[in-house]
C-alpha cells in the first residue's frame, strides 16, 4: 500500500515535470531507439509465433465446425484486441522494465544520480521522464508492429493449410474489425508503455544500496509491471465496454 | 555523431512504419464501414430486426454495399433501420427494392439484404424509405423442423416395417431377395430376354440390309419398287386378269342357268340325266343296233362270196392295193 502511494507520488512528479522545459530531446530519441527499435526483433518474433500458434491451435476446431472462413476475423480480433497489446507489453516489461530498473538502479548504487544532482542536471528529467515518455510512445508502435507481424504469421498458416489469398484474408480481418477494437487497443498500449517506463524508473530510482538492490530493482520492476499490465488491461476492457458498447 | 544519426534514421523509419500501419488499418476499417467513400442514406421499417445492430453489413443481391447506421424504435410495432450505402450502387437500387433481415450463415452476424426491385422504377433517392419484410423467426424454423422431424420418424418406422417384411421374404420384393427359385427363374428370364434382344438385333440388322437392297433396286421387290417398266407390264397383266375374270363370271352365270335348266328336267340332256326308263330304252336300242350291225356284217360277208357280187369286190380290192403301192 505504501509502495502504491510512493508510485503515485512518483507519477505525480513525472506529470509535474514532463511539460516543464528544458526538454531532453536527444536523450528521448536515444531512449526511444533503445526501447522501440531494439525491442522490435523480439516483439516481432514473438508476435509472428503468436500468430502462427493461434491459427494452428484454433484451426482444427473451426474446421470441425465448418467455420474455417471465420478464422481471419477471429484471429484478427483476438490479436488486435488482446494478444498483441498484452504480449508486447509483457515482452517489454521483461526486456525494457528490467533494463530501466537495472540501469537506474546501478546508477543509484554508483551514486551517479547524486552526482548529476550536484552538477546541476535534473536527474529526474534526464533519466526518468525521457525513459517513461519513450516507453509510452514506443509501446503502441511496437504493438502495431506486433499485430501486423502476427496477422502475417496467421495468414501464412491459413494460406498453407487453406489456400486463402492475401487480399481475401486481410479483407476478412478488417471486415469484422471496428474502431472499437483498434482504438482501445492502441490507447491501452500507451498506458502499458507508461506503466513499464514508470515502474522501471521507480524501482531503479529508489533501489537500495548494493548490487543486490540493483538485481532486486530489475526483478521487482518486471514483476510489478507484468501484474500492472494485466490490471490495466482489465480496466481498459471495462472502459472500452462503456465507450464502445462492445 | 554518425552513430546517433543512424540510430535516429532507424528510429524515424520505425516510427513512420508504425504510424503508417496504424493509418492503413484505420483506413481499411473505415472503408469497410463506408466512412470515406461517397455514400447516401436509405431507410427501411421493420416489425422485428432480429438483433440487428448498427455496424452490421447491408447487402444488395449478396454484395456488401453498406452498413447499418442506426436502429431506432419509432413506435411499439415499428423499428426504423437507417443504412449508409455506397453512392455507386444507388442507380441499381430501385424504389420498389425490398429490404429484409438475414444472417451471415447459420451462426453469423445479422445483416440487411436488399433485393432488387422491378427495373422499370426509378432509382432510390437519398433518405428514401424502401419496402421491407420481416424474415422468418428462428422459432418458426424450429417448429417446422420439429414437424419435419416427426414426419421423418414416421417414415423411418414405416421403412423399418417394410425392411422387416422384405427380410422375412414377404411380398414381391421379399420374394425377390429371399426366394432362390424365383431368383433362378428371374435369371433365366433375363437370359431369355437377353437372347430375345440379341435376336431382335439380328432381325434389325437383316431389316437394315434388306432395306438397303430394296433401296438399291436389287431383287424382285426392289425391281417392283424401283422399275417403272415392270410396273406398267404388271398393270397390263392385272387389267387382262380383270377382263378374264369378268368373262369367267359371265360364263359361270351361263353355266349356272344351264345347270338350272338341267335340274328343271328341260331338254334331251336333262331327260338322259333324269328319266331312267328312257335311259334303259336307249341302252336296249343301242344293244339292238349293235346286234343288227353284227348281222349286217355277216350279210355283207355272204355277199362278198356270192357269185353275183364277187367280181365287184375283187375289183375294189385291186384298186385299194394299187393306191397303197
Amino acid at each position: 500500500m505504501t509502495e502504491t502511494g510512493e508510485i503515485s507520488r512518483f507519477a505525480a512528479r513525472f506529470f509535474k515535470e514532463v511539460f516543464k522545459p528544458p526538454y531532453e530531446f536527444r536523450e528521448l530519441l536515444r531512449q526511444s531507439y533503445e526501447i522501440g527499435w531494439n525491442s522490435l526483433p523480439l516483439v516481432g518474433l514473438t508476435g509472428f509465433i503468436m500468430g502462427l500458434v493461434l491459427t494452428l491451435q484454433t484451426r482444427p476446431t473451426l474446421v470441425e465446425f465448418g467455420a474455417e472462413s471465420w478464422m481471419p476475423s477471429m484471429v484478427g480480433i483476438a490479436i488486435i484486441r488482446e494478444i498483441g497489446p498484452v504480449i508486447t507489453a509483457l515482452i517489454c516489461a521483461g526486456r525494457v522494465g528490467s533494463s530501466i530498473g537495472a540501469e537506474l538502479g546501478s546508477m543509484k548504487v554508483t551514486e551517479q544520480i547524486d552526482a548529476m544532482e550536484v552538477s546541476g542536471t535534473n536527474p529526474f528529467k534526464y533519466l526518468v521522464i525521457t525513459r517513461v515518455v519513450a516507453a509510452t510512445l514506443m509501446l503502441p508502435l511496437l504493438v502495431i508492429m506486433a499485430d501486423a507481424v502476427a496477422l502475417f504469421g496467421s495468414y501464412l498458416v491459413e494460406n498453407l493449410k487453406g489456400a486463402v489469398s492475401f487480399e481475401l484474408y486481410f479483407s476478412q480481418v478488417f471486415e469484422f474489425l471496428n474502431f472499437g477494437d483498434v482504438i482501445p487497443s492502441i490507447t491501452k498500449s500507451f498506458f502499458f508503455g507508461f506503466a513499464i517506463g514508470l515502474i522501471g524508473c521507480y524501482k531503479g530510482y529508489f533501489s537500495k544500496k548494493g548490487t543486490e538492490g540493483v538485481g532486486k530493482a530489475a526483478n521487482t520492476a518486471v514483476v510489478v509491471t507484468s501484474v500492472l499490465v494485466f490490471i490495466l488491461d482489465f480496466i481498459a476492457v471495462l472502459v472500452a465496454d462503456i465507450f464502445y458498447e462492445l | 555523431m554518425k552513430n546517433t544519426t543512424l540510430k535516429n534514421i532507424k528510429l524515424g523509419a520505425f516510427v513512420t512504419v508504425g504510424i503508417a500501419l496504424f493509418i492503413v488499418a484505420i483506413y481499411l476499417i473505415g472503408n469497410e464501414k463506408n466512412m470515406f467513400g461517397d455514400t447516401f442514406e436509405l431507410n427501411a421499417l421493420f416489425g422485428n430486426v432480429n438483433g440487428l445492430q448498427s455496424g452490421n453489413n447491408v447487402r444488395f443481391s449478396g454484395i456488401n454495399v453498406g452498413t447499418v447506421e442506426e436502429v431506432i424504435i419509432t413506435n411499439d410495432s415499428t423499428i426504423e433501420v437507417r443504412m449508409i450505402i455506397e453512392s455507386d450502387v444507388r442507380k441499381y437500387i430501385k424504389k420498389d427494392a425490398i429490404a429484409s433481415i438475414g444472417s451471415d450463415g447459420l451462426m453469423g452476424n445479422m445483416l440487411v439484404n436488399i433485393s432488387p426491385g422491378n427495373g422499370n422504377r426509378p432509382p432510390v433517392e437519398n433518405n428514401d424509405y424502401i419496402l421491407s419484410y420481416s424474415r422468418i423467426k428462428t422459432d418458426d424454423i424450429l417448429n417446422t423442423l420439429s414437424m419435419t422431424n416427426e414426419n421423418a420418424a414416421l417414415l423411418v418406422s414405416d421403412l423399418l416395417k417394410i425392411t422387416q417384411n422384405i427380410n422375412e421374404g414377404k411380398g414381391t420384393f421379399g420374394a425377390l431377395l429371399v426366394d432362390t427359385v424365383l431368383t433362378a427363374a428371374l435369371r433365366q428370364t433375363i437370359l431369355q430376354l437377353n437372347n430375345a434382344a440379341y435376336n431382335t438385333e439380328q432381325i434389325s440388322d437383316n431389316l437394315i440390309k434388306t432395306t438397303e437392297k430394296l433401296n438399291e433396286d436389287e431383287g424382285l421387290l426392289g425391281a417392283l419398287i424401283g422399275d417403272r417398266g415392270l410396273t406398267k407390264k404388271l398393270d397390263t397383266i392385272m387389267e387382262n386378269l380383270t377382263n378374264t375374270s369378268d368373262y369367267l363370271t359371265a360364263t359361270s352365270s351361263k353355266l349356272e342357268t344351264f345347270i338350272d335348266h338341267l335340274e328343271d328336267g328341260e331338254g334331251v340332256v336333262s331327260m338322259v340325266v333324269h328319266d331312267t326308263v328312257f335311259v334303259n330304252d336307249l341302252k336296249q336300242t343301242v344293244a339292238n343296233i349293235n346286234e343288227g350291225s353284227a348281222r349286217f356284217n355277216e350279210n355283207m360277208e355272204a355277199l362278198k362270196h356270192n357269185f353275183l357280187f364277187r367280181r365287184y369286190f375283187k375289183r375294189q380290192a385291186k384298186k385299194q392295193n394299187k393306191k397303197f403301192k
